[in-house]
């Protein structure tokens, strides 16, 4: 991994359109950062990036129309909780 | 490789139609699956349930059911960018769904609150919104099990 120090107003530029600019650093302990990026550069928070990674791949199956198809239920229409 | 079959019919879902072999592109893929980026929609007359298959990579495959308004509130706002995303003119003309889990939980079929996935018909286009908020469920208990012949 690349390590680099930066100051608060200091930036970083990956590759031609992404700059993270170091805002504030709070109490020695929280960084916030200003991420500028093309809109087609999803940029999210990695722990919740990797709990819906975690999910999609749990939801998903190659036998989820398998199981839509009810071959075994009988009718999966109900939404009561 | 899967035929990019796209029929959703059902009250729920609008009776929404659309031609076979016309798919729904999703740019940034869907998280765990980067490289699955067209979709195929297969509506099997179950209920407001509905199969999206990935075409180029059939093991990424979800079970959806639309977004509803009367259990959950209103679906989120999407901002200038991502209604550029969908090349939509308008936020309104978007179509929400849940992403089901039906095997986490032998009792429940779970819903993905955290993460709905937005389309649009006119675009074709769709992508994964993700929610940092925390209060957004993972896995929201969406109904019971089916019961099994």
């Amino acid at each position: 991994m690349m390590v680099l120090r930066r100051k608060v107003g200091e930036a970083i530029r990956i590759n031609d359109n992404i700059k993270i600019v170091v805002q504030e650093v709070q109490n020695g302990k929280v960084v916030r950062f200003g991420i500028e990026a093309p809109a087609d550069i999803p940029v999210h928070r990695l722990e919740i990036f990797e709990q819906i990674q975690a999910e999609n791949r749990a939801a998903s199956s190659a036998d989820a129309l398998g199981w839509l198809k009810g071959d075994s239920h009988d009718s999966g229409t109900s939404h009561d909780e | 490789m899967i035929q990019a079959q796209v029929t959703m019919s059902s009250e729920q879902l609008n009776n929404h139609q659309s031609k076979p072999g016309q798919e729904f592109v999703f740019p940034q893929g869907i998280a765990g699956f980067p490289d699955a980026t067209r979709f195929g929609f297969i509506y099997e007359g179950i209920g407001d349930m509905v199969c999206m298959q990935s075409i180029e990579q059939p093991d990424a495959a979800f079970v959806l059911t639309p977004w509803d308004v009367e259990r959950l509130g209103q679906p989120p706002k999407l901002n200038v960018e991502q209604c550029k995303s969908l090349a939509l003119k308008d936020a309104s003309e978007v179509m929400w769904m849940l992403v089901l889990n039906p095997f986490a939980d032998q009792e429940w079929v779970t819903a993905n609150l955290k993460a709905p996935i937005a389309l649009s018909e006119s675009s074709r286009r769709g992508f994964q919104l993700i929610r940092p908020e925390s209060e957004h469920e993972l896995r929201f208990r969406w109904m019971p099990q089916p019961k099994r012949k």
